[in-house]
This record gives structure tokens, C-alpha cells and sequence, in this order.
């Protein structure tokens, strides 16, 4: 008994100084539950105007046609296939963070797990619009779905974009169920302290949940097997989609570099965004007793080897460009660095490679403010990334004749700027209505209570 | 003809819930269930439990996922055979894909039906005996008995100052 | 969709033709002939062919007419048309555009102050009538026509004793003042292009303009194909600034604007020697010699005498005056000293004949010149102006508005409004050539009968010029003789007509099936040099100053003189030097520019001593550094919807001035001052990388001297290292030859199994023959309902047609003679076996069929692009818009094409190698009891129209077939083949070149 205590403790001690007793946490978490503060309400009404105005933007390009973007022949991809990399690439981080720590029992996932899952989510939902954005004939984007219809035709699974519509789904399901099931008794903890019409909506979705032996055990064997189910998703589902790009013969893209590099990158801006994201929850909940300068120290450093992974894969591509000698492959990285594009490579080499080498520091890596600031960077830097990958890869191919300008439309820009309102809208919602931080999981790395310990005093 | 009833006590301290435990199995008390805010391996250790089958419906599901991707993406390949890039009609390597997501996905779910029918979940029916502190704070440890044998499971539990203690029917909640 | 035709149209329209095509309206009931589909009534879904006569410009090309229920869908060239023989130009593919052109009147028009109203044509004639008779002193301006139709103007004119005019924008007037000068003819001389050994153009854009651009374009194109003996001729372009043609040459020699008489004769006098040939013209080239003509042109003596002593020896040469681009104060002299070149190298009789009488577009300016004064003097009551425009075509400095102004009753007979039409107090619009009778003499012994080949549209009230005299003579008390123009030309005809011709019935006929009946004439004795009978000065002209440049105003390839700048089609098609659509622009040596730091897109205000304009300046290699040049056909006011505020008027910049003795008008005649204004804009061109194809091997080429033993080992290391470049692509056969690998192991299944009873089709395109023309572009979109965009789409990059030009400079140098090398690339889909767009379809839009043709099924796309970034050719275009149906206004939508799809918006499209024609011959041959389909019986569009036939098309799984013959050729290579293994269906043959090719040459 007594070392079956201890570790908890020890863990306990590790992260959470301040919290002691079971129900601190409750009483923590779930007040974030209660009234809103008035900065929720401003970030609220912010998102809400930028969901209008993404609404806007798609309804007047589904009426108008998709020429109401800048995209043209040879720039068929622009800013939507960007963001959608980009929102896909957010995703990762949340299951990496709950599932792949989870396994390697990372001390430190608990307290920001759940936010990152939600995240992760939500990131799925809105880069899952993007395919839909960017078709021409968004009303029969439903062709890729295989379903027996009356033109008796398959979809070409040979196509990496249908590949995307399965990973993407499974990665979306899979996700989605992950996340809720962690949450169960989250929410049944939340409905034993709540009352009325929430208590109602509780009770529904935490599907009467006691918290008995029979339902811990399974519940702990479930979760350990999606874990271990997701875990490979998260790096297929990256993968898949950088083989969008690495499955075609354009020259930029066509590089068997990509599933890693892309994958680190997803993490790397994936856990970026945590970052950005978890800073004002913390600060405007108060749950500086749960997210301590520790996780961010550890989220810093998981910062720091993928943007060292990812820069490797930007320098790996030049040098690969130059060494193969061949003169198309080496225009495509010229032209990226200095032709019309160049200002965006720059950004991009400066946000991934340059700015992350300040996380070297101690000193950096747990001061929150300057965390919260390069993550901003990061997430600039990532889009940029996909934009230089997309766009400048297109715009200088095989047939120099043919080489374009691509210039994104008001539309465009309305589309991408709503998409953050667009996500930014589901994640206040669930801060408010599901418990942002793991209270089960918090109460697992808490020292027990010991009737034995207090007689010993 | 004896009456049966149940004893749900409430307990603030693990150690104090995971002894009840042992000494009610001692006495010989089948029905036991025990709560808590989160899961943990000494109650489940008191109360003797081993692997959970909901691995195999894990199992079976990723496999039926395997099978399905790789059948489903050759016959409607063959059902209308077009060439595409002048690549083989039937590309595995390209279906590996298709079949490796249906393996996490039909996985996935198979693993939530599995533990959702295994737990009794959903259980919509308001709980009997109950006590909402578990999700907070409190350990729990619920015994049945026949009417002969209630004061001694009242016994034990006292025996652990409960933080509470109260009487239900019996094969409530179980 | 637009509903095109409205339902009764329709049937009208169906019951009209369909009942042997009677027309309606003020002539006789008439038969058409149909040429190839055997039953005259109209079947539902099958094409009834006619034949006619092009008569877009003076060329008077032979053309076929393809109808489809009683409307006219798509013209073509007739082969069997004694002077074309087959092909067409862009603008010959366009006239369809000004037939369904939407700003055509919907009747006569008449003037009620400053406003018109629509009239009925007995009003109208009444009018025309009363005022005729009231006011008299009747003026008829009147551009080309043909005989029969000239011949009824001058009765009509002489019966109320007025006068006529003839004018013409673009006209050979110089180069027809010369030959009767020179040789006493009264036509212009007929070119033997093709059997020329060397050829050169002082300045003369022979593809372009001039007597029979197609006939030339086939010419050039014969003549520098390679021979059995392993030979071709050598062109050679004298001149400041490289048009189409020019762009063409082997060798460029860049001489100063104005020079070529100097140079002409400093040529003429080495051949001649001290010989004393060149007859009268003895004395004249005493004083000239390459010195003197070096220093005239501003390049070396040596490139001069060289090019001389070839010219003498490399028999038979020809040599060509400048043409309506290069009118200057001496062009008749030019044209003259050109002539004596010519004719000292013996090439008289032989590749140029004086004794064919080429009729032209030869109307004098000077006549109008006069004639404006005439009216300004108030001496003209009626002004009458047909099938011209001189409103917009004579330079501002002219006052012609002002003078038309004075008088006092204007008639216009244009059919859609112009600038003069804008001036008239009536306006009776005529028919369109495809809706009227009429015939042409393209030289003398060649008569072509053009025939209406559908009931007038039913959206315009129009009637024929010829019947609207006829009324007008009627109701004046002139009887002559016929009451329509069909009467009154076939009366004329029967007159023309003698037994030696045969039966008139069977030769009428004959030229209506065939579009032109050929007749022996007496060959004139041997021409002989004649002493001039007026002053000639062979100097280089004198230029207005007005800056430091010299102007260069030429006609446009695409509008030409700008009678054609009403189309889409022709706005949207890029120009075939610049590449630029829609607006004007300013073509400036890069040098030039650099001084004056100026950047490609900045506008510039071009200033001379009559005029200024603001346009955007392009950086062209092709161009001397003194000189700026600026193409006709922009800045319509007046117009209609697409000509209006596209572009500006070049002639604003130049005097009102006539060539003496022709009296043509001058084009060359001042210099220039650019400012820039400090705006710029983007150009609204295609071409993405400034003519550079950075050493890939897209346009290669081939020296003449290593044809017969070149494909040697080198040529596999070259591939092997591209391989190794690119990785990850199979290593391709390095035979270049027949692509018959598909389908490859493991997808010969079902309908893809191996078999040679399925064809695979196969174009071979000869780069050696392409001159680049751009005709193939303008006929696929005719064929295929390619949308036109518009500038502002163009600008944004979205150009939509199927075929692309590619135009890369590997050789060129504005600064000294030398060697020329543009090459110039049809680009279409190249069909390929291993299709890169194919695989990344996710729905299966496109893909490939077991003809091997890469198919694209326009209602299955959804639209992702992904097979556009994937096609390394680029060639796949999108429906961004509705373009069809926002670009397109009734009645324009009649011309598409029933057999093809009209794509809607948020699809993908391109080159389908005329699907709907491979299947309507394979049906024609089910039919005929399942015969096979004949090789060369499938001709789609783009080779139909191609003057310069580098384009076969075939089944080239069969070894006998042309497409085979032609790829079993040692310069056969793929585009990107070798490093991308794409194994297309489209072959093209390497240019030949007489240097040694130094990049994007190799294999």
C-alpha cells in the first residue's frame, strides 16, 4: 500500500503544488463552467462576426463561381489548399499530445490534453471544409465519396485526393470519439455539480456515468487501445496528405521527403497552437495551478526538435535541388528563394528556423509571454510554409512558356481570415460547456487521500 | 424467504475503501462495487479483476477494417475497369491507403461499441443508490446481502468510518 | 445553358434551307449545292457542307461551310480552291463572328436628329431614292468587292452620273504601281514561294497581308521543308522590326527602316556586274553597290555581298518588296528596285510571274485624298460608303469626319455599326458574305462563285448592297437590266462566258460544288524591264520628326486594318509575336528600353508630329533600337462591344499623306517620342517566361548538316542524365518513335486489352513547317466551343483556348546580320500514355481510352485542378465562370457546335483531338457497311485550317498511315518525354537549321 501511494504523490508533486485535495479540481475546472467573463464574450462576438464573414465570403463565391478566387492555370492551389494543409497540420498535435504521450506516459499531458484534443477537433471540422472550398463544382463534391449511384462509377482510389477523404474522415471520427470518451466522466463529474437544463444535457451526454469498478476497468483498456490506434493515424493522416503533393510530378513537390517533413511540421505547429491557445484560457480562468511554466517548458521543447526536424527538411530540399543537377529541379528552389515568391519563403525560414533557436533558453522557454509570441510566429511560419510549398512549386513547372502569377483574391483572404473565426467560434463554445481540463486524469496523478498517512503525523 | 438488501458507504480515504473491500471479500460478500473519481488499480486489484475483452472487439474490428479496404477498392476497380496514367488497374500499393484507414477506423469504433456494451453504457435510468461526490471526491464501496448477513456488512463498513452510510434496495445500481 | 435559338427561329430557319434552302427576302427562289453530304435536305444531326468564298480580305480564300440545321457552324479552308488550296486564317475562321455578330443592325437605319431609328426597307429606299434624286452629285466610297458587285456599282454610278471611289486601308498599291511600272502589268505579280531556293522579304509580311497570305504561308512552309535530296530554302527577312513572317527567317538582316531600295539594288548590282543586265535599270545600279547599301541599311557591306552572291547563284531566288507595313514616301521605288533584284537573278518567270494579274485590295488613298477635299468644298450631295470605314481607317490628320460632315445626305451600308456608319443619316446594312451572293477573280482565269450557305439570321433585317442599288436604280428610272444581284451576276457571268468553257449550266454548277472553276488564259510574252515613266527616287525616305525613334505602324495579324476587330475570337488570340491579347502595345528593343529606364508594362505616351497615344510598352528582341512599332486595328470608338476601348489607333500617329506615284497611304513615315507617364499595367499576354525555354527540351531543333547521321550513342547519355536528374521515372526507350507501348503490362484488361483492331490516334507535327500563324488556334476554338474570357481574365491568367503557341527566341539580335532562330510550338494536350493528370482524378473525369486518346468527361469533373497541376504541358484550362453563358449573347451561341458539349463553370477542359469528328467518320463507316475508316479521313480542326499542313493526324498502330510515315522521321522526338517517360500521342519533328544549334537542342 504505502509504495502504491507513494508514486502517485511524487507525480503529483511534479506538476501540481498547489492542488491537494480530489475536489480542488473540481472546484477548479468546473467554475469555468459558470458564468462567462467579459473577455469571453468579446473573443466570443469576435469569432462570431468572422464565422459571418466566412459564410459571406463561400456564399458569394458558391453564387459567383470559383473564379471569385485568384487562382488560374498554372496556380490551380492557392491559399484554400494552403489552409487546409494548415488546419489539418494544427490537428495533430491534440492526438499526438493524448494519445502518443498518453502511451509513453508523459507526466505533463494531463492538464492540457483535453483543450489540445478539442483542438484538434475542431481543427479537423474547419480544414475539412477546405476540399469542399476549392472544388469548382462544390454540389457534386459528394462524387468522391463511394456510394453505388446511377453512374455506376467508383471513385479513383488511385487518387490521392480520395485517399484524403478517408484519412481525413477516420482521422475526424477517430478523434472525435477519443476526445468524448475521455470526457465522459468529465461530464458526469460536471453533472453531479450542475443544475437545470445543463444538468439535463449532462445526464444525456455523459450516458449515466457512476464511476464504478466495471466501468473504470473497461474504460481505462478502451482508452489504451484507441490510443494505440490513434497513434498511427496521426502520422498516417499527415502523410497522406503530403502525398497530395508528393504523389504528383511537380517539381517542388515531387519528393519522397515529404510524409516526415510534414508530419514533424503538423506537430510543430500543431503543438505551437496549443501553446497560443492554452495562454488566454490560463490566464482568463485562472488555472495557473494546473498549466505551470513546466508544460509549457515541455511543449517548448517539443517546439524546438520539430522545428529543427523541419528546417533539416527545408535545407535537405535545396540541397537536393543542387545536387541533382537537373535544371528544372533547381529553377523550382531558385525561383522559391528568390523569385516572385521570395518574400514568402523568407517569412517562412525565418518563423521555422531562425526564431525557434531562441527556445534554447531556459529563460525563454518559461517566460509565457515570449512562448506565447513565438507561437504566434510559428503559426505565421507554417502557413507560409504550405503557401510556398503550393503556390511557388505551380507557378514555375515543366513548361516555361507557361509559368503564372498568383495573386489571392479578397475572397480568398475573407475565406482563410474567417476559417480562425470559424474555429475559434466551436473552441469558446467548448470551454464553456465541457470541462477544459481532465479532472479524472488530474485526480490520477494526485496523491490520494491516506487515513493512514494522517495518523502517522 | 429472507429480504435483501444494500449497503452504500461512502469512504473520504482511498486506504480506508480499498480495506473494506478486502475484508467484506474475507467475510465472504459477492455484489460488491466499488466508486471512484478516477480509476484505480489498488480497487481494482482489491477487487480481482483481470484483462478486459474489449481488446478483441479492437481486434476484430481493425482486421474487418483490413479486409474490407482492400476487397472494396479491387472489385470497384474491376467493376468498371478504367486506365488511368497507364498504371495496372488493380494498384494495390495505391489501396494500401484506403485499407489501412478502414483498419483504424472500423478498430475504433469497435473498441467504443465494445466498451459501451461491456460497461452498460448508455445507462440512462437514474441511479438508486448514488452518491455524487464520487465524481468529486468520495470512494465508494456498495455490498448486497440477505437480511441475516446486512449488520455484519454494516459492521465492516463502520469499521472504516464511512463518511456515510445508507441503505437501498437490493440489485440496485448493479 | 442560354437558350441559343429560339424555337421558331429554328424551324424557320430549318424549313428555309431545309426546303433546298430557298432565300427569303428580295431574290429568287435558288438551289444550294451541298458539297459533301450527298442528300440536300437538311438530316437532323448531319452536317450539309457548302462551298463559298472567304471574303474577309482581298486573299479571297476558297472555303468550306459546315451548317447544322440551317445555321452555319464552322468555315474551313477548300482545298480544291485553285489559289489557297486549302487552310485558313484566323480571321478567315472569325468571319463567322461577324456573321452572328450581336451588334449587327436589326434593320435599316434612319437619322431623326441626332438620333437613329430603326426603319422598314421600302422607307429606306425611298429615301435613298428621293435624296439621290433631290440632291444629285452622288459619291460612292466603296472598298474591294467583286467584279460582279464593282461592275454594278459603276452602272449604277454612271447612271446618275456620280462618281466612285475605291479605297481600301490595307492595300498593295505600291507593289501594282510597280509591276505597271516596271513591266507595263495591270495586276500584281504571282509569288512561287514554295519552289524558291532562297527567299527574301524586304520587309514584306507575306503570311500576314498582301495578294494571298494562306497560298504564301503553304508556300514558306514547302519551301523550307526539307526535300528528298536533303536540301531546303533558306529565307532571309530584310527589315528594322521581325513580323510573323519575319519570325520565320533563317537569317535576319536588320536594316534601317526605309533602306530597302539601297539595299535591293546594291544587291542587284553585284549579280549584274558590269554585265549590264537589269536593261534600262543599267545605269540606275551603277551607283549602287554593297557599300552604298551598307551604309544605307546601317549593317555590314560583307553580309550584303555575301547575301548578294547567294541570291545570284542559289537559283531560283525571290525577293519581295515591302508590303502595306512598310508603305514609306518610296515604296513604289522600292517595290521597283526589288523587281529589278529579281529580275537580274533571273527569277522572273520562274518564281515571280507579272502575267497572272493578281486583283488586290490597289484602291489609292490619294483617291481619297481628293475625295475628302471634294466633300470638305461641299462639291458631294450624297455620300455613299460601302464595305469601308474610312472614318477610323484614314489618320485622324486626314478630316475626313469633318469633311463627311459636309455632305448633305450620308449613306452607310455597313451591316454592324463602324465609325462612318456612326456619321450616316442612313444606314441600309448589308448582308453578311456568308448570307449573299457574290464572286471573285483572286487572278485572272479563276473565277469563285460565292454562294449564301444559310437563310439571312433572322435577327437582323439585312439585305444584299447589290439588290439595295438595284431597288434604288428601279426607283430612279434606271432599269439595268436584272431585279436582284444573283440575276445580275449570273447575266454578267453568262456574258463573260464562251464556248471554249464548255456548257455555262455545267461550269456554274461546277464552280458552286467546287467553289472556283479554273480556265486556261494566254500566257503573255516573256515580260521585259520597262524604263520608269515617272520619277522614281530610290533613296531612303525622309520621316517627319517627331523624336528620336523611328514609328513603325503595321497592319495587326489579327484585326488587319482593323475591319476585323469586332470578334472575341480574334481580341482573345494571342498575337503571334507578342503573345499579347486584346490591348495594344508599344514593341521596344529591350536595349531601348533600358536606357530610358523603362520596364515592360509601364505606359508611355507615343508622341508625333499628328498625334499622341498612351500604351504599354513590350520588350521585343525582334526589333531594331531606333525604331518602335505599333500594330493597326486598336482604338475603336464606334465600333462594337469588343472593339470599343480596346487598344488605340496607331493611324493617330501618322500624317494623312499618299505615296507618290501609287498614292497609297505612307505607314512609314515619322519618328516618334516615348514618354513614360509613370503608370503601368499588366499585359495581357500568355507567355509566362519571356520567350526563354531555359535549355529544356520542349522546342529543339536540329542543324541541317546533321540530319541523316545524328541520333548516335550521345543522345542516350543525355537522357540517362536527365533520368538521374529528375529520379523516380522509368527509364524511357530512346527510339523517340511510334508510342505504341500502350497499354502497359497489367492494364490490358477488358476493352484495353492488346489488339490492332483498336486504333490508336496520333498527331505528328512538323515544327519545320509551323510558321506560327496562329490559324489552328481561332479554328479549334471555332470547333470545339472554347469560351472566349476576356482581358481581365487573360491579365488574372486564365486563358482558355486549347492550342498555345509557344514562341521561344533561341537566336536573335536586332543589332547586326545574322543567324535567326525563333522557334515556335504548338502546344496541345499531348495525350500521353502515361498520363501524369490521369491517376490524380478522383472521380475519374479524365482518363485514358483504349484509343489511347486521354479523354476528359466534362460532367463527371468536380473540379479539383489537381489533373491541371499535374500536366507538365500545362495544357488543361478551367471554366472559372460561366464563360459560356455570361461571354456569350444571342445570337453568337448559333455558331457552337451541336456535336460538342458546351462546358459550364467549375470544370476542367482541353484538347480532345476532335472526339465528335473521329466519332462521325467511325459512324460513317459503320455505316457504309462497316468499311474501315480511310487514313486521313479523320481531320480535326486544327490540321483542316493549318496553310502550312505541318499537322497529321492518324491511327498510328497502322505503319502505312501518314501519321506513321511521317514519325518514322529521324527529328521525331516528345516534348519532356525522355525525362518525364509521359509517352504522348503527339509527336512533333525538330525545326531544321542551317547553324549549328547551340541550346535547347538537345536530345
Amino acid at each position: 500500500m504505502s509504495n502504491a501511494t507513494k508514486d502517485p504523490i511524487a507525480r503529483g508533486a511534479l506538476t501540481h503544488p498547489d492542488v491537494t485535495r480530489l475536489d480542488d479540481v473540481n472546484r477548479d475546472v468546473l467554475k469555468i463552467l459558470s458564468a462567462p467573463g467579459k473577455g469571453w464574450w468579446a473573443l466570443f462576438g469576435l469569432a462570431t462576426a468572422g464565422v459571418g464573414l466566412f459564410l459571406t465570403s463561400w456564399g458569394w463565391q458558391i453564387y459567383r463561381g470559383i473564379g471569385a478566387s485568384g487562382l488560374n492555370e498554372p496556380v490551380g492551389w492557392g491559399v484554400y489548399i494552403t489552409t487546409f494543409v494548415f488546419w489539418v497540420g494544427i490537428a495533430h498535435s491534440g492526438t499526438l499530445i493524448s494519445a502518443i504521450l498518453f502511451l509513453f506516459r508523459a507526466p505533463w499531458r494531463q492538464s492540457i490534453y483535453r483543450a489540445a484534443e478539442a483542438m484538434t477537433v475542431f481543427a479537423v471540422m474547419t480544414a475539412g471544409l477546405f476540399p469542399l472550398i476549392h472544388v469548382g463544382r462544390i454540389w457534386h463534391a459528394y462524387w468522391l465519396i463511394p456510394y453505388p449511384n446511377s453512374r455506376f462509377l467508383w471513385p479513383n482510389f488511385k487518387s490521392p485526393l480520395v485517399w484524403d477523404v478517408f484519412a481525413i474522415t477516420t482521422y475526424f471520427t477517430v478523434s472525435a470519439t477519443f476526445f468524448y470518451l475521455g470526457a465522459i466522466p468529465d461530464i458526469a463529474a460536471a453533472r453531479d455539480r450542475a443544475t437545470g437544463l445543463r444538468k439535463k444535457l449532462y445526464q444525456l451526454i455523459s450516458l449515466g456515468w457512476r464511476g464504478s469498478d466495471q466501468q473504470w476497468h473497461h474504460f481505462g483498456k478502451a482508452y489504451i487501445f484507441l490510443a494505440a490506434l490513434a497513434t498511427p493515424l496521426v502520422l498516417s493522416v499527415h502523410s497522406v496528405v503530403s502525398w497530395d503533393f508528393a504523389v504528383s510530378i511537380v517539381p517542388g513537390w515531387h519528393t519522397t521527403i515529404f510524409a516526415p517533413y510534414f508530419v514533424a511540421g503538423a506537430i510543430y505547429s500543431g503543438v505551437a497552437m496549443v501553446i497560443t491557445l492554452v495562454v488566454p484560457l490560463r490566464k482568463i480562468f485562472g488555472l495557473e495551478a494546473y498549466l505551470t511554466t513546466k508544460h509549457f517548458d515541455a511543449m517548448a521543447k517539443l517546439c524546438l526538435l520539430t522545428s529543427m526536424i523541419v528546417f533539416y527538411a527545408y535545407l535537405s530540399e535545396f540541397f537536393m535541388a543542387w545536387y541533382s543537377g537537373e535544371e528544372i529541379e533547381r529553377t523550382a528552389f531558385w525561383n522559391r528563394l528568390f523569385g516572385t515568391y521570395w518574400w514568402a519563403t523568407w517569412i517562412m525560414l525565418t518563423c521555422n528556423g531562425f526564431l525557434p533557436v531562441m527556445l534554447w533558453f531556459k529563460r525563454v522557454r518559461y517566460s509565457i509571454p515570449a512562448l506565447f509570441v513565438i507561437s504566434i510566429f510559428v503559426n505565421i511560419g507554417m502557413w507560409f510554409e504550405r503557401y510556398v510549398i503550393v503556390v511557388t512549386s505551380l507557378s514555375h513547372e515543366y513548361e516555361p512558356f507557361a509559368w503564372g502569377i498568383y495573386r489571392p483574391s479578397v475572397t480568398e483572404m475573407g475565406i482563410m481570415v474567417g476559417s480562425f473565426a470559424w474555429f475559434g467560434f466551436w473552441f469558446l463554445l467548448f470551454t464553456r460547456l465541457l470541462p477544459p481540463i481532465a479532472i479524472q486524469e488530474l485526480k490520477e496523478v494526485l496523491p490520494p487521500p491516506m487515513r493512514k498517512q494522517k495518523e502517522a503525523h | 424467504m429472507s429480504t435483501t438488501g444494500g449497503l452504500l458507504a461512502s469512504y473520504e480515504y482511498l486506504d480506508s475503501t480499498v480495506d473494506a473491500i478486502e475484508q467484506l471479500k474475507k467475510a465472504g460478500f459477492k455484489g460488491m462495487k466499488a466508486y471512484s473519481p478516477y480509476p484505480d488499480h489498488h480497487i481494482e486489484h482489491a477487487l480481482g479483476y483481470d484483462q478486459s475483452p474489449v481488446r478483441v472487439w479492437t481486434l476484430v474490428g481493425g482486421l474487418t477494417g483490413t479486409a474490407t479496404g482492400f476487397a472494396f477498392t479491387t472489385w470497384t476497380s474491376m467493376d468498371w475497369p478504367l486506365v488511368v496514367g497507364g498504371k495496372p488497374i488493380v494498384s494495390i500499393p495505391a489501396y494500401i491507403i484506403i485499407a489501412f484507414e478502414l483498419t483504424v477506423l472500423f478498430g475504433a469504433l469497435a473498441t467504443l461499441i465494445g466498451l459501451f456494451i461491456l460497461s452498460r453504457l448508455p445507462d440512462l435510468k437514474p441511479a438508486v443508490v448514488y452518491d455524487p461526490e464520487f465524481t468529486a471526491g468520495r470512494y465508494g464501496v456498495y455490498v448486497e446481502a440477505e437480511g441475516g448477513r446486512l449488520d455484519e456488512a454494516r459492521k465492516i463498513l463502520n469499521g472504516q468510518e464511512p463518511i456515510e452510510l445508507r441503505e437501498g434496495e437490493g440489485g440496485a445500481d448493479v | 445553358m442560354t437558350d441559343g435559338i429560339k424555337r421558331r427561329d429554328f424551324l424557320k430557319v430549318l424549313g428555309v434551307t431545309g426546303a433546298g434552302a430557298t432565300l427569303t427576302g428580295c431574290s429568287e427562289p435558288e438551289r444550294l449545292l451541298p458539297y459533301v453530304v450527298a442528300p440536300e435536305e437538311i438530316t437532323p444531326g448531319v452536317a450539309t457542307w457548302y462551298t463559298t468564298v472567304c471574303d474577309g480580305c482581298s486573299a479571297q480564300c476558297g472555303m468550306w461551310v459546315r451548317t447544322r440545321e440551317g445555321r452555319a457552324v464552322k468555315v474551313e479552308g477548300n482545298p480544291n480552291h485553285p489559289v489557297s488550296r486549302g487552310g485558313l486564317c484566323s480571321k478567315g475562321h472569325a468571319t463567322l463572328q461577324h456573321l452572328y455578330n450581336p451588334d449587327r443592325f436589326h434593320g435599316p437605319m434612319i437619322r431623326e436628329g441626332d438620333r437613329l431609328r430603326q426603319g422598314t426597307w421600302d422607307e429606306a429606299e425611298q429615301q435613298l431614292a428621293a435624296q439621290i434624286g433631290a440632291i444629285g452629285n452622288v459619291m460612292f466610297i466603296g472598298g474591294r468587292v467583286g467584279p460582279s458587285m464593282s461592275n454594278l456599282i459603276d452602272q449604277f454610278v454612271t447612271a446618275i452620273d456620280g462618281t466612285r471611289v475605291q479605297y481600301d486601308a490595307v492595300s498593295d498599291a505600291p507593289l501594282l504601281e510597280a509591276a505597271r511600272i516596271a513591266y507595263g502589268e495591270p495586276g500584281l505579280p504571282s509569288y512561287d514561294v514554295g519552289n524558291a531556293r532562297l527567299l527574301l522579304s524586304f520587309g514584306n509580311d507575306f503570311i500576314e497581308t498582301g495578294s494571298s497570305p494562306v497560298a504564301h504561308n503553304k508556300g514558306l512552309a514547302q519551301m523550307s521543308s526539307v526535300d528528298a535530296a536533303g536540301s531546303k530554302g533558306r529565307f532571309v527577312y530584310l527589315g528594322p522590326r521581325l513580323s510573323t513572317t519575319g519570325l520565320n527567317a533563317d537569317e535576319w538582316i536588320p536594316i534601317r527602316p526605309g533602306s530597302e531600295a539601297a539595299v535591293a539594288l546594291g544587291m542587284a548590282s553585284v549579280i549584274a556586274g558590269d554585265a549590264g543586265a537589269a536593261g534600262p535599270y543599267a545605269d540606275v545600279l551603277r551607283s549602287y553597290s554593297p557599300a552604298t547599301a551598307a551604309q544605307a541599311a546601317g549593317v555590314s557591306e560583307d553580309a550584303i555581298r555575301e547575301l548578294a552572291e547567294r541570291f545570284g547563284s542559289d537559283s531560283p531566288t525571290l525577293a519581295m518588296g515591302p508590303s502595306a507595313g512598310g508603305h514609306h514616301r518610296n515604296a513604289t521605288a522600292a517595290n521597283v528596285a526589288v523587281m529589278i533584284l529579281n529580275d537580274v537573278a533571273g527569277n522572273v518567270g520562274r518564281t515571280v510571274h507579272y502575267d497572272a494579274n493578281v486583283t488586290a485590295a490597289a484602291s489609292a488613298y490619294a483617291d481619297m485624298e481628293s475625295a475628302v477635299s471634294a466633300m470638305a468644298a461641299g462639291q458631294v450631295g450624297v455620300a455613299m460608303v460601302h464595305g469601308t470605314n474610312p472614318a477610323y481607317s484614314m489618320p485622324a490628320a486626314s478630316g475626313f469626319a469633318e469633311a463627311f460632315a459636309q455632305a448633305s445626305f450620308k449613306v452607310s451600308f455597313a451591316s454592324a455599326m463602324d465609325e462612318t456608319a456612326a456619321l450616316a443619316d442612313l444606314i441600309l446594312p448589308d448582308r453578311h458574305f456568308l448570307e449573299a451572293w457574290g464572286d471573285s477573280m483572286p487572278r485572272q482565269g479563276v473565277m469563285a462563285l460565292q454562294q449564301p450557305v444559310m437563310q439571312a439570321v433572322p435577327h437582323f433585317d439585312s439585305k444584299q448592297a447589290g439588290d439595295v442599288l438595284l431597288a434604288a436604280s428601279a426607283h430612279l428610272g434606271n432599269d439595268l437590266g436584272s431585279a436582284t444581284f444573283y440575276e445580275f451576276m449570273r447575266a454578267g457571268h453568262m456574258e463573260m462566258h464562251d464556248a471554249s468553257m464548255g456548257d455555262f449550266e455545267v461550269g456554274w454548277r461546277q464552280a458552286l460544288r467546287e467553289g472556283a472553276v479554273e480556265h486556261e488564259v494566254a500566257a503573255t510574252a516573256t515580260t521585259q524591264l520597262q524604263a520608269p515613266d515617272v520619277a522614281l527616287s530610290f533613296d531612303t525616305p525622309a520621316l517627319d520628326q517627331g523624336g528620336d525613334l523611328t514609328l513603325l505602324v503595321h497592319p495587326s495579324p489579327r484585326f488587319g486594318g482593323g475591319e476585323f476587330s469586332n470578334s472575341p475570337w480574334l481580341q482573345e488570340l494571342p498575337d503571334p509575336v507578342s503573345k499579347i491579347t486584346w490591348h495594344s502595345w508599344l514593341e521596344m528593343n529591350g536595349n531601348t528600353a533600358e536606357q530610358r529606364g523603362i520596364r515592360e508594362g509601364d505606359i508611355v505616351t507615343v508622341t508625333s508630329p499628328h498625334g499622341s497615344v498612351d500604351v504599354p510598352v513590350w520588350i521585343y528582341p525582334g526589333i531594331r533600337e531606333d525604331a518602335v512599332a505599333l500594330a493597326m486595328g486598336g482604338g475603336h470608338t464606334d465600333m462594337g462591344r469588343w472593339a470599343n476601348e480596346s487598344g488605340v489607333n496607331a493611324l493617330g500617329l501618322l500624317p494623312s499623306e499618299s505615296e507618290q506615284p501609287s498614292g497609297a497611304m505612307v505607314t512609314l513615315a515619322t519618328t516618334v517620342s516615348v514618354t513614360p507617364t509613370g503608370e503601368r499595367r499588366r499585359i495581357a499576354t500568355i507567355e509566362g517566361s519571356k520567350g526563354d525555354q531555359h535549355d529544356r527540351p520542349i522546342a529543339p531543333a536540329v542543324a541541317l548538316a546533321d540530319l541523316g547521321h545524328a541520333e548516335e550513342d550521345e543522345e542516350g547519355h543525355g537522357e540517362l542524365q536527365e533520368l538521374q536528374g529528375v529520379g523516380g521515372f522509368v527509364p524511357v526507350p530512346g527510339d523517340g518513335g511510334a508510342a505504341t507501348a500502350f497499354p502497359l503490362e497489367g492494364a490490358q484488361h477488358g476493352p484495353y486489352a492488346e489488339s490492332h483492331e483498336i486504333p490508336r490516334w496520333a498527331m505528328a507535327i512538323d515544327l519545320d513547317k509551323c510558321t506560327g500563324c496562329s490559324a489552328c488556334v481561332t479554328a479549334c476554338q471555332a470547333e470545339n466551343n472554347v469560351p472566349w474570357v476576356g482581358e481581365d481574365q487573360i491579365v488574372m491568367g486564365r486563358d482558355m483556348n486549347w492550342v498555345r503557341i509557344e514562341r521561344y527566341y533561341e537566336q536573335i539580335d536586332a543589332t547586326q546580320a545574322g543567324d535567326l532562330d525563333v522557334r515556335m510550338l504548338p502546344m496541345i494536350c499531348q495525350h500521353c500514355g502515361n498520363a501524369p493528370c490521369e491517376p490524380v482524378c478522383p472521380v475519374f473525369a479524365t482518363y485514358h481510352t483504349p484509343e489511347g486518346v486521354n479523354a476528359q468527361i466534362y460532367n463527371r469533373c468536380v473540379g479539383t485542378r489537381y489533373c491541371a497541376n499535374n500536366c507538365p504541358y500545362k495544357v488543361r484550362v478551367f471554366n472559372w465562370y460561366r464563360y459560356t453563358d455570361e461571354n456569350v449573347p444571342d445570337p453568337m451561341n448559333w455558331q457552337w457546335n451541336p456535336d460538342v458539349t458546351v462546358r459550364t463553370n467549375g470544370i476542367m477542359e482541353k484538347c480532345s483531338f476532335c472526339m465528335q469528328r473521329i466519332r462521325e467518320v467511325e459512324n460513317r463507316a459503320a455505316l457504309e457497311d462497316g468499311r474501315g475508316i480511310r487514313d486521313g479521313e479523320i481531320v480535326p480542326a486544327c490540321e483542316q485550317s493549318c496553310p502550312a499542313e505541318a499537322i497529321v493526324f492518324g491511327n498510328i498502330r497502322d505503319e502505312n498511315s501518314r501519321v506513321s510515315q511521317v514519325v518514322s522521321s529521324e527529328r521525331t522526338y516528345r516534348v519532356l518525354d525522355e525525362i518525364l517517360n509521359t509517352q504522348p500521342a503527339v509527336h512533333y519533328l525538330k525545326k531544321v537549321t542551317f547553324h549549328e544549334v547551340a541550346t535547347g537542342g538537345h536530345e
